[in-house]
């Protein structure tokens, strides 16, 4: 598409003009040229019907003289000779006339030469006819040959002038030839030439104006543009500003008039202006960014004060760079924000959290209250209870015996729920930090903690090949340990405990217990055990805190541990599933994320 | 020194506690010599005599009136004349924080109080028979924490 590329090309339009300009030059050179030959062309003919004229008159002055002479012969009257007299004079006018109209032409003056020697043998011819006349001395035989003789030398005048008319003719035909043929030609060249400039005038017509409708297209989206800026700084509360480094000038948005608390454009735009609603404090730093931008031609971030008319204090933020514009010059363009808002967010944020800190140290205290404070008293009421068992138990009835049993299992209870709870609130650290861990070391040191139950109830623990992960160490190993006691605790009775915790590396989409995944991978342990499972029913009610499904006297649990293990989990952005059949055994999975 | 007794000194604020700790020596019948105080600055006076009888093994309890274990520790680990003395801290609860800052603090033993007074007869017989040199050289975060 060569043509249209051309066409579309910015310099078309140009190159159209200049063209068109040259053509128009050139048809009014062509059309000068020939409304000049034209003109000489036209002199020619006149020219050449002047000579023919001059020609005839000769021939006609000769007649009259030829006339005249003969009137004198016959009549002898002197008054026949006045045309014949005036005829030479007349006669010597027309030759002169002649001699100029055809001076450029050596044929005819030639011609003329030839001629006027034949006219001037015709003239004395004339005056010996005349002389005879006169003296009356002629014989019939002598004007018989002068008569001859005349009438010889007129017709070669009159061949003569016909040639010479003839040849003037001919002239003027060769020219009206070469001026028709010129003429014939000239207008359909010119005419060719007018329309393709047209053409061209046309393409470039339709061209400005394609422009012209792009423009105003361009226009109208910038006048849009222009509007949700507009309205854009007001929403966000920023306002923009141009320096024109050159001429020193600053311009202000309608809207940075805003963040001064101002009508926009209610005063000049002037760095002055500007700032008289600076915070004092803040002048300083700000006339010293300000310097530092005119040299730089660059305005870092940089944050102060405004005071408004009606008194109140606003954090502005503000920066700027540098930009070359459409006719080269320098000019910075900035933007000026409110962050009045974001710095009040964060002080409430400041505050909340500082009042959470206070929460966290007043949680702290109760944890070394319900650690320290509790367990004391409990601690005593054991020991004595255990002094009085090994001293004094035989003197106590066996009701005595009884009781004293009884307070020991409370004294347990209440201890392992002061434990468990402790547990529990410890799990709820958040500033403890993730670190790549070996799982199958941390399983060991479990059942470490376990092994006096785990040899106890002879139970087998299967633990397949786990990677490391990013996790709680202390945390995932309470995992691990409330789980293997939990299955111990809640055995069957008929069979030896059987653990099996496997691992799987999965994708979040593929399990559809991952809806709420916010990491693609999980690692994937399943935890299961042989022992007396649960009703699918309360899979999710044994992971609330206190929640038991057996009577205490059967199974000694706390109704804590699982609320734990997924305290745990949610800790390290997890999940934990539970699944039970009854009498078959329980599973757990545990969800962790792989990051 | 002529005697072959191991010194014993405990300190702690609560009186229960020094009962049993001294009723525990008591049967337990080894050749020990158990002197308790009140609280740290007690101790702190008695242990600052010139002519004080160091003590092989000193028992601290953390949480006292006046002035806590962890402050008599570090008053007594900055002093050189007591570097041969094993200081066991002797707590009611076992917080990750204070076993953390008592080992890092130079204590060479941690014992939670134990609920039941043969385990407690148990452990303080352990904690007296250990042999010092070899556990206050390696000293080792994971068996810091007495367990039995």
């Amino acid at each position: 598409m060569p043509l249209k590329s051309i066409y579309r090309a910015p310099w078309f339009v140009k190159v159209v003009f200049v063209v068109s300009l040259f053509i128009v030059f050139f048809i009014a050179g062509v059309s000068y040229k020939h409304i000049t030959d034209l003109s000489k062309s036209q002199e020619l003919v006149v020219q050449t019907y002047k000579v023919n004229v001059e020609l005839e008159q000769i021939l006609s002055y000769l007649k009259d003289a030829e006339t005249g002479q003969r009137g004198y012969f016959i009549t002898q009257d002197s008054l026949y000779l006045q045309p014949f007299l005036e005829s030479r004079s007349k006669i010597n006018n027309s030759f002169a006339e002649l001699k100029s109209l055809t001076k450029d032409n050596p044929v005819q003056q030639k011609n003329l030469k030839e001629l006027n020697v034949l006219i001037e043998n015709r003239l004395e011819n004339f005056d010996l006819v005349s002389a005879y006349t006169a003296n009356d001395e002629h014989t019939e035989l002598q004007f018989k040959m002068i008569f001859l003789n005349g009438k010889n030398i007129m017709d070669s005048i009159r061949v003569k002038l016909n040639g010479m008319i003839a040849l003037e003719e001919k002239i003027l035909k060769e020219r009206q030839d070469v001026y028709k043929s010129d003429m014939k030609f000239t207008p359909v060249f010119l005419y060719s030439l007018i329309v393709l400039t047209l053409l061209l005038m046309y393409a470039a017509y339709a061209k400005i104006s394609s422009n012209v409708d792009k423009l105003k297209r361009s226009n109208q989206r910038l006048e849009i543009f222009k509007e949700a800026t507009k309205q854009s700084e007001i929403i966000n509360k920023h306002g923009s500003w141009r320096w024109e480094v050159e001429e020193d000038k600053f311009h202000f948005s309608d809207n940075l008039f805003r963040l001064l608390g101002e009508k926009p454009q209610s005063f000049d735009h002037t760095l002055e202006n500007f700032m008289r609603y600076v915070h004092p404090e803040d002048i300083d730093k700000l006339s010293a960014q300000v310097e530092q931008m005119k040299e730089d031609q660059e305005l870092p971030f940089i944050y102060y004060r405004v005071v408004h008319a009606d008194g109140s204090v606003h954090y502005l933020k503000a920066y700027g760079r540098s930009t070359v514009n459409a006719e080269g010059r320098v000019q910075l363009l900035g933007t000026t924000t409110d962050i009045t808002d974001e710095i009040d967010h964060f002080n409430t944020l400041e505050q909340r959290n500082q009042e959470l800190e206070l929460n966290n140290k007043e949680l702290a205290a109760f944890n070394y209250v319900a650690s320290h404070d509790l367990q004391e008293p409990l601690r005593k009421i054991q020991t004595f209870l255990s002094r009085l068992e090994e001293k004094e138990l035989e003197k106590f009835s066996e009701s005595g015996k009884t009781y004293m049993a009884r307070i020991n299992v409370a004294a347990t209870r209440m201890r392992s729920l002061i434990d468990d709870l402790l547990q529990y609130s410890r799990t709820n650290k958040s500033d403890e930090v993730l670190v790549e861990t070996t799982i199958d070391s941390l399983i060991e040191d479990a059942q470490q903690d376990l092994a006096e139950s785990i040899v106890a109830e002879d139970a087998s623990i299967k633990v397949d090949r786990l990677p490391q992960m990013k996790v709680i160490p202390f945390q995932i190993q309470q995992l691990f340990s409330n789980l293997i006691s939990n299955s111990l605790k809640y055995r069957s009775k008929g069979r030896k405990p059987e653990i099996h915790i496997s691992y799987l590396k999965v994708l979040a989409s593929a399990d559809e217990r991952l809806n709420n995944a916010q990491s693609d991978f999980y690692h994937r342990i399943t935890f299961s055990d042989n022992g007396i499972g649960f009703d699918q029913e309360y899979a999710e009610k044994i992971f609330v805190l206190f929640s038991r499904l057996h009577n205490k006297d059967e199974y000694s649990g706390t109704g804590i541990g699982l609320s734990i293990c997924r305290k745990i989990v949610d800790n390290h952005g997890g999940f934990i599933f539970a699944a039970g059949v009854p009498n078959k055994g329980a599973t757990f999975t545990i969800y962790l994320p792989v990051s | 020194m002529a005697d072959d007794y191991t010194h014993i000194i405990l300190a702690d604020d609560d009186e229960d506690d020094r009962m049993f700790f001294t009723e525990a020596f008591e049967e337990l019948k080894m050749n020990t010599s158990v002197r308790t105080f009140n609280d740290g600055v007690y101790l702190l006076d008695h242990l600052m005599k010139n002519e004080v009888v160091i003590p092989h093994i000193l028992f601290l309890d953390l949480n006292m009136p006046r002035m806590s274990g962890i402050e008599c520790l570090v008053e007594i680990r900055q002093n050189s004349r007591f570097k041969d003395m094993a200081i066991a801290i002797y707590s009611t609860s076992a917080s990750e924080e204070d076993i953390e800052s008592t080992f890092i603090k130079g204590a060479n033993i941690y014992i939670k109080k134990p609920s039941d007074f043969k385990k407690l007869k148990k452990m303080l017989s352990n904690v007296v028979t250990i042999n010092w040199q070899y556990q206050t050289n390696g000293l080792n975060r994971d068996n810091f924490l007495l367990r039995l």
